[in-house]
C-alpha cells in the first residue's frame, strides 16, 4: 500500500516537473535604431499582428521581428507618414478602429497617442491633415464619409459625406481608388462600380478615366474630369496619381474594368497628364505603356523625381483585377520611355513586393521584397541605371511597408 | 503487470467457492470483498464467487456502504462450499454516501476512458450553469465572452472550440439552437455531467477529438417537483421548473421549463473614444448599455417506461426563444447600440431505449430536428460611443441588414451494445446529422437573388470491442468511419471520408489505485458553423479541412485514508497530441470577428493534476492545476518555400497554465435537526498569456506587446437547506475581489456580483 502511494506521488511529481520544463529562450535582440520605419508581418498566416521596426540604414545590415519590434493590433493595417509622424491604421471592415500615432525619437518609435477612426479605403496627407474616405460598395447606401484628422492635435477635426452616385452620374457608384492633394485641391480618381448584385466592383463602364476634384477644406465637388483614352485611374486601394516637381499630375491606368468576372477594358495600360493649374486631362499627352514594355501593365508606382517613376507591373498573361505585379520597371513620363530593372531576385523566388515604399525623390526608391524562403529584403532601385541592389535583410516576416519619419 | 496477475493463478489447482454478504439475514448489495490480495465485488444480492486452494487459509476483508468493516481468517473447505459473512450496520451510514459509496458519478470515473464526472446534484442550490460547473474540472477552462447568454469557448486539455462536443443523454447538442447551450442550461437540469478527455466512447458517436461533455438527466421513476428562482447583480433573473411523474402503469411525463434574463450591464474598463473627435480617454470605467439577454425554453416529453418493448420511449418537443443584444465586436473595441439577434428553437424529439432487447443487447435510438428561425438585426444608421451617445453613420452600425435565416439541423442516432459474455461486449453506433441554412436580407431584396443554400451532411459510424474484468482492468478497441458532404451554393460539393481507431485501457492496482492509458487516431470534421459562419461574430471558412490527430493519454489516480476521518485522492494525466490540419479559432484579418482556420501541424504536451481531501463529512478541499504547451508544427507557410520562423513556436492566445481550488464546509443540523448549511469557496487562477505569437516582437514595456493579464477570481457560495432538502436558500458572491477578468481574446467579464437563489424540491418515490 505504501509503495503504491509513493509511486503515485512520484508520478504526479513527474507530471508537474515535465510541465514546467518547456521553456523558450529569448533570442539576442538587435539594437537597430534609426528613422526608417519598416512594417513587417509574420510569415505564419493571417489574423495575427504586424510589427514595426526602426533602422538607420536600408542599404545593408539586418533586423528581425523575433523578440524585437513594436506589436501592432492586427495585420490588415495601413501606414502613412505626415508631419513627422507615423500613423498605423486598422482596416476593420464596417467597424471603427484605433489609429496609433508614433514619432521617432533617438531612433526609436515613441507612441504619441491613439485615436479612433472609421475603416477607410483611401487616405492621404492634405495640408496639415490626413484626409480619409470611407466609401460604400452597396447601392443601398449612396454616401461616402470623409474624415479630416489634424496631425497636430491628432484628433478628427471635421467630417462629412460625399454622394458617390451623384459623382458617377451614370447609374453606378464612384469608388475612389485614392486621393491626392494637388495644389490647394483634392483629386480623387475613381472607378465606376455597379455596387450590387454580388459583384459590387464590376462595371458597365470599363473604358473611361475619371478624377473628381474637390475643394479643401470644405470638400465641395468642383468638377469631374473624364477621358476615354484609357480606363480608370489607379486600382482598389492604389494611388494612381503622381505629381512632379512642376506640379504636373500624371495618372496611370491598369485597364482592369471587369464584368461577369472577366476584364472588359479594351484600352491599353497607359499614362495621362493633367497640367499644373488646369483641371482637364492634357489632350496632347498620351503614353501607351504596353506599347513600350512588351505588353506589360502598371499595377502600382512611386515617383522618384525628374519625371521618373518606379513601376510594378504584371505581364499580359498575369494581368488581373487584383494581381499585384512583381516585374519592376522605370517609366520616364517626360520622354515616354520604359526600362526593365535588372538585379532583382528571380521572380519565382519572390513572394510579394510592397506597394507602400519610400523615395527621397532623388532618383531612387527603396522597396520591400518578401522572399518565398521566408526572408525579406529592402532593395534600392536606381531609376537612371534601372538597377536593383539588395540592401537590408529582415528576419521573421515579410516587409509590408518601407517609410521614413524625421 | 497483467501477465504477473494471470501467472499467479496458474500455480496450483484451485477450486471455486461462493460467498454471501448478509446483515441481520438480509443481503448486503455491492460489497467490496478482498480475499488475500484479490478484490471481488459482490452483486446486488450480496453474492460473489472466488477461487482458492482447498485446505489453505485466506484473509477475508469485507466492506460495504453503511456497514462496519469486517475482517476474518477463513480456512477453505471443499470445492463449491458457501460462506456467509455477517456485517454490522453503522449509524453514520447516510453521511458516508458521498465519500465512500460508488455513486453513479464515481462509477463513471472508473471507466477505461479518461473521464471525470461532476455530481450536479451537489450544485443544485447554486445559480450555476453547466459551463460554470465545468470550469472546476482539471484540464477544463471555459472562456465566456461576457455575462449571461454570451458565447463561450471551452478548452479541454488544449483542445477547444469544436474539438469538444456536447451531448444531453448521449444526444449531440449541435443542432439545439442558441437557446440551448451549456452556458445557459441550469445545473438543475442535470443529474451529472461527464467530461471525457481525449478518447470519446463509441456510444457517443462523435468525431470530437479533444473530448466530449455529456449531460446526464435524471431517469429515475418518481414524482418530483424542482423549482428554483434566483436574482442577482445586473438585473439577472433565472427560473427553473422541473416536473416529472411516472404512473404505475409506466406512463411518464417530464416537463422542464427555464428562463434566463439579464441586462448584463456590468462595468468594464476601457479606452473610450469620442465618436466625434476620435480622442481616446484611457481607463474609463463604464457600464455596458446594450447587452440584454434573455431566453425561455420549455422541454416537454411524454411516453412510457418499463414496458416489455421499451425501457423508455419518449416523444417530446422543445420550444425556446432567445433575444440577445450585441454590445461590441469580437474585441470590445467598438460599441454597438442597436445590433441584436433573435432566435427560436422548435424541435420535436424522439428517444427510445431498451436494455436486453434480446439477451445482452441494449439499443438506444434518438432523433430530433430543429425548425427554428434566427434573425440578425443591424438597422440603425448610427455610430455609437461607449456612453451610449451616437451620430449618423450611413450603412448600419456594422453592415446594414435584417437577415432572417433558418439553421435547420437534424440528427438521428442509433447505438447498440451487445454483451457477448460477462467480460466482453461490442458497441456499434451510427450518427447522421444534417444542416441547412437559407436566409435573406429583407433590406436588400436585390442581393437575395445571390443568397445560396448551405448544407452539410455527416454520418459517423463506430464499432468498438470491450473487455472488462471488473475492478481489475478493462480495455476498449474501436474504429470510427466518418463521411461528410458539404455544399456551399454553386461551389462543387465536397465529399470526404475518414477512418480512425484507438485503444483505451484502465488497470486497477488495487481498488483505490487506478491507471489509465489510451491512444487514438482521431478525425474531426469541420462543423457547419466553422464552414459557414454564425452570421454574428464568426466568419465563414468553407475551405476548412478535417483535422486528424494522434492522441496519447496516460493517467493515474490514487486514493488513501488516514484512519477513517482523513481521506485523500490525487490524480494526474499526461497528454501528448499531434494534430494535422489542426482546427483553431483566430481573429479575422480585420480583428473584428473570429474565424476557424487550419494549422498544418500542432503538437500539445500537457499535464494536469488534481487533489482532493476530506475530513469526516465536514470539510472538503480540492484543487486542480493544468499546464499545456501547444506548439506550431507548420514548417512551411503557404506561398513560401523556406522554414517558417514560427515553426516550433508556442501557439498564441491559448491559456497554458491555470488551476482552481475549492474549499467546502458542511454544517449539519444547523439551527435545527435536518437542516444543513454549506459554505463553499472557490479560487480560479489563469496565468497571463500573449494575445499574438509569443516569439514575435519586443516584450519590453515600451513595445506594448498585447497580453491577457493573469487572473485570480474568488467565489463564495453559501447554501442552507431546510426540511431535509425540500427548501433551499443559496447566496453567492462571484469575483469577491472585483478583479479584472478577461476571456475570449481579452474580453472583459463581470466584476463582483451577487446572487440569491431559492429552491423547492419535492420527490416521491413510488
Amino acid at each position: 500500500m505504501k509503495n503504491t502511494k509513493w509511486a503515485s506521488l512520484a508520478l504526479a511529481a513527474s507530471v508537474s516537473v515535465s510541465a514546467y520544463s518547456c521553456k523558450s529562450d529569448s533570442p539576442d535582440l538587435p539594437t537597430n535604431k534609426g528613422n526608417y520605419v519598416l512594417a513587417v508581418t509574420p510569415i505564419a498566416s493571417t489574423g495575427v499582428a504586424d510589427y514595426l521596426v526602426t533602422v538607420d540604414n536600408l542599404e545593408s545590415g539586418s533586423t528581425t521581428i523575433l523578440g524585437n519590434g513594436v506589436e501592432q493590433d492586427g495585420t490588415y493595417r495601413y501606414y502613412v507618414t505626415h508631419n513627422n509622424k507615423f500613423f498605423s491604421m486598422l482596416y476593420g471592415q464596417g467597424n471603427p478602429g484605433a489609429v496609433t500615432t508614433y514619432s521617432v525619437q533617438e531612433g526609436k518609435l515613441k507612441k504619441l497617442s491613439d485615436f479612433q477612426s472609421e475603416t477607410v479605403q483611401a487616405f492621404a496627407p492634405v495640408n496639415e491633415d490626413i484626409l480619409m474616405l470611407k466609401i460604400p460598395r452597396s447601392n443601398t447606401n449612396p454616401l461616402a464619409n470623409y474624415y479630416k484628422v489634424n496631425t497636430n492635435s491628432l484628433l478628427i477635426s471635421g467630417e462629412g459625406t460625399l454622394d458617390v452616385q451623384k459623382v458617377a452620374g451614370n447609374g453606378e457608384s464612384a469608388f475612389f481608388t485614392w486621393i491626392k492633394q494637388v495644389g490647394s485641391k483634392v483629386y480623387a480618381p475613381y472607378m465606376s462600380i455597379q455596387a450590387c448584385c454580388n459583384a459590387a466592383f464590376e462595371t458597365a463602364y470599363p473604358d473611361s478615366a475619371w478624377v473628381a476634384v474637390y475643394s479643401y477644406p470644405d470638400m465641395k465637388l468642383e468638377k469631374v474630369i473624364k477621358d476615354n483614352r484609357m480606363s480608370f485611374v489607379g486600382r482598389y486601394f492604389t494611388d494612381g496619381l503622381g505629381v512632379d516637381e512642376k506640379g504636373d499630375v500624371y495618372a496611370f491606368s491598369s485597364s482592369i474594368g471587369t464584368k461577369n468576372k472577366v476584364i472588359t477594358s479594351t484600352k491599353p495600360s497607359a499614362i495621362l497628364k493633367i497640367a499644373s493649374g488646369s483641371t482637364e486631362f492634357d489632350k496632347n499627352y498620351y503614353f501607351n505603356v504596353e506599347a513600350v514594355s512588351a505588353g506589360k501593365n502598371i499595377t502600382d508606382w512611386i515617383y522618384v523625381g525628374q519625371g521618373k517613376f518606379v513601376v510594378l507591373m504584371t505581364t499580359k498573361e498575369e494581368k488581373g483585377a487584383y494581381e499585384s505585379g512583381k516585374h519592376i520597371g522605370i517609366v520616364d513620363v517626360y520622354n515616354k520611355t520604359f526600362k526593365d530593372v535588372t538585379g532583382m531576385p528571380d521572380l519565382d523566388l519572390i513572394k510579394d513586393i510592397t506597394t507602400n515604399n519610400y523615395s527621397a525623390k532623388d532618383g531612387s526608391a527603396y522597396i520591400g521584397v518578401a522572399m518565398k524562403d521566408a526572408t525579406s529584403f529592402v532593395y534600392r532601385i536606381n531609376a537612371s541605371t534601372a538597377t536593383a541592389t539588395q540592401g537590408l535583410r529582415v528576419e521573421g516576416g515579410s516587409i509590408t511597408a518601407v517609410t521614413r519619419v524625421d | 503487470m497483467l501477465l504477473c496477475v494471470l501467472g499467479g493463478h496458474a500455480q496450483q489447482p484451485s477450486n471455486f467457492y461462493k460467498g454471501l454478504v448478509r446483515s441481520n439475514g438480509q443481503p448486503v448489495p455491492d460489497a467490496s470483498v478482498k480475499i488475500d490480495k484479490k478484490t471481488i465485488r459482490a452483486d446486488e444480492n450480496g453474492a460473489f464467487t472466488f477461487s482458492g486452494v482447498s485446505g489453505s487459509s485466506v484473509d477475508v476483508s469485507v466492506s460495504a456502504l453503511g456497514f462496519q468493516h469486517l475482517r476474518q481468517a477463513l480456512t477453505l473447505g471443499k470445492a463449491g462450499e458457501v460462506y456467509t459473512f455477517s456485517m454490522q450496520g453503522r449509524e453514520t451510514a447516510i453521511d458516508e454516501v458521498s465519500v465512500l459509496g460508488f455513486t453513479p458519478v464515481k462509477e463513471v470515473n472508473r471507466q477505461a476512458y479518461n473521464v471525470t464526472a461532476i455530481d450536479a446534484t451537489k450544485l443544485y442550490n447554486t445559480t450555476m450553469n453547466i459551463a460554470n460547473a465545468l470550469d472546476r474540472v482539471a484540464g477544463v477552462r471555459v472562456r465566456e465572452s461576457g455575462g449571461v447568454g454570451s458565447n463561450f469557448n471551452l478548452s479541454l486539455n488544449g483542445f477547444s472550440g469544436n474539438h469538444v462536443r456536447y451531448f444531453i443523454d448521449g444526444i449531440p447538442m449541435d443542432n439545439m439552437g442558441s437557446s440551448f447551450q451549456i452556458n445557459n442550461i441550469p445545473i438543475n437540469l442535470a443529474e451529472r455531467v461527464e467530461v471525457y478527455k481525449g478518447v470519446v466512447p463509441i456510444w457517443l458517436g462523435s468525431d470530437a477529438l479533444g473530448g466530449a461533455i455529456n449531460i446526464v438527466t435524471s431517469m429515475k421513476p418518481r414524482n418530483f417537483v424542482d423549482a428554483s428562482y434566483s436574482y442577482g447583480s445586473f438585473n439577472t433573473h433565472r427560473t427553473v421548473v422541473n416536473l416529472g411523474t411516472t404512473s404505475k402503469s409506466g406512463f411518464t411525463f417530464l416537463l422542464n421549463a427555464y428562463q434566463n434574463f439579464s441586462d448584463n450591464d456590468y462595468k468594464v474598463t476601457l479606452s473610450v473614444a469620442d465618436i466625434n473627435t476620435g480622442a481616446y480617454s484611457e481607463n474609463i470605467k463604464l457600464r455596458r448599455f446594450h447587452d440584454q439577454y434573455h431566453n425561455e425554453a420549455v422541454v416537454a416529453q411524454v411516453g412510457v417506461v418499463n414496458k416489455p418493448y421499451a425501457d423508455r420511449l419518449l416523444v417530446g418537443f422543445t420550444a425556446g426563444k432567445n433575444y440577445k443584444e450585441i454590445q461590441a465586436d469580437a474585441r470590445m473595441k467598438v460599441a454597438y447600440g442597436g445590433i441584436h439577434r433573435r432566435g427560436t428553437t422548435l424541435m420535436p424529439t424522439l428517444k427510445y431505449q431498451k436494455m436486453n432487447l434480446i439477451d445482452g443487447l441494449d439499443v438506444t435510438v434518438n432523433a430530433n430536428y430543429n425548425f427554428g428561425t434566427e434573425k440578425n438585426i443591424d438597422t440603425l444608421d448610427r455610430r455609437f460611443g461607449w456612453f451610449g451617445e451616437s451620430k449618423p453613420n450611413p450603412g448600419g452600425e456594422r453592415s446594414k441588414q435584417l437577415y432572417v435565416y433558418k439553421n435547420n439541423e437534424g440528427i438521428a442516432t442509433l447505438a447498440a451494445n451487445y454483451k457477448v459474455t460477462e467480460k466482453q461486449s461490442i458497441a456499434l453506433s451510427s450518427t447522421a446529422t444534417t444542416f441547412k441554412r437559407e436566409g435573406e436580407n429583407e433590406l436588400n431584396p436585390q442581393a437575395n437573388n445571390y443568397e445560396v443554400t448551405k448544407r452539410t451532411f455527416k454520418n459517423m459510424m463506430g464499432l468498438g470491442y470491450s473487455y472488462d474484468v471488473k475492478d481489475v482492468w478493462s480495455a476498449t478497441l474501436f474504429g470510427k468511419y466518418i463521411f461528410q458532404s458539404n455544399k456551399d451554393g454553386d461551389r462543387p460539393t465536397m465529399n470526404m471520408n475518414r477512418f480512425g481507431y484507438g485503444l483505451a485501457t484502465t488497470y486497477f492496482l488495487d481498488p483505490e489505485f487506478q491507471l489509465k492509458a489510451s491512444y487514438e487516431l482521431t478525425n474531426r470534421m469541420a462543423t457547419a458553423y466553422e464552414l459557414f459562419g454564425d452570421v454574428e461574430n464568426q466568419d465563414a471558412n468553407p475551405d476548412l479541412k478535417p483535422e486528424r490527430s494522434h492522441n496519447i493519454n496516460l493517467g493515474a489516480y490514487y486514493g488513501w485514508k488516514i484512519n477513517e476521518d482523513h481521506r485523500f485522492r490525487i490524480g494526474g494525466n499526461l497528454i501528448y497530441r499531434y494534430a494535422f490540419d489542426f482546427i483553431f479559432t483566430r481573429l479575422n484579418n480585420n480583428q473584428s470577428k473570429l474565424i476557424a482556420d487550419n494549422r498544418e501541424g500542432v503538437s500539445t504536451r500537457g499535464a494536469d493534476m488534481e487533489f482532493n481531501y476530506s475530513y469526516k463529512n465536514f470539510l472538503t478541499l480540492g484543487g486542480s492545476l493544468t499546464y499545456q504547451y501547444l506548439q506550431n508544427k507548420q514548417e512551411i507557410e503557404p506561398g513560401y518555400t523556406g522554414v517558417s520562423p514560427l515553426f516550433n513556436a508556442q501557439m498564441p492566445n491559448i491559456p497554458y497554465l491555470f488551476g482552481n481550488t475549492d474549499l467546502g464546509l458542511v454544517f449539519r443540523d444547523f439551527g435545527k435537526k435536518g437542516n444543513v448549511l454549506n459554505v463553499n469557496y472557490n479560487l480560479l487562477y489563469v496565468h497571463r498569456f500573449w494575445l499574438y505569437w509569443p516569439t514575435m516582437g519586443g516584450t519590453s514595456a515600451d513595445d506594448k506587446k498585447r497580453e491577457v493579464p493573469g487572473q485570480l477570481a474568488h467565489d463564495l457560495r453559501i447554501g442552507y437547506s431546510l426540511n431535509n432538502g425540500r427548501y433551499n436558500i443559496g447566496a453567492e458572491i462571484r469575483n469577491i475581489a472585483d478583479a479584472q477578468l478577461y476571456d475570449n481574446f481579452g474580453l472583459q467579464k463581470p466584476g463582483r456580483s451577487f446572487a440569491v437563489n431559492l429552491r423547492y424540491y419535492f420527490q416521491q418515490v413510488k
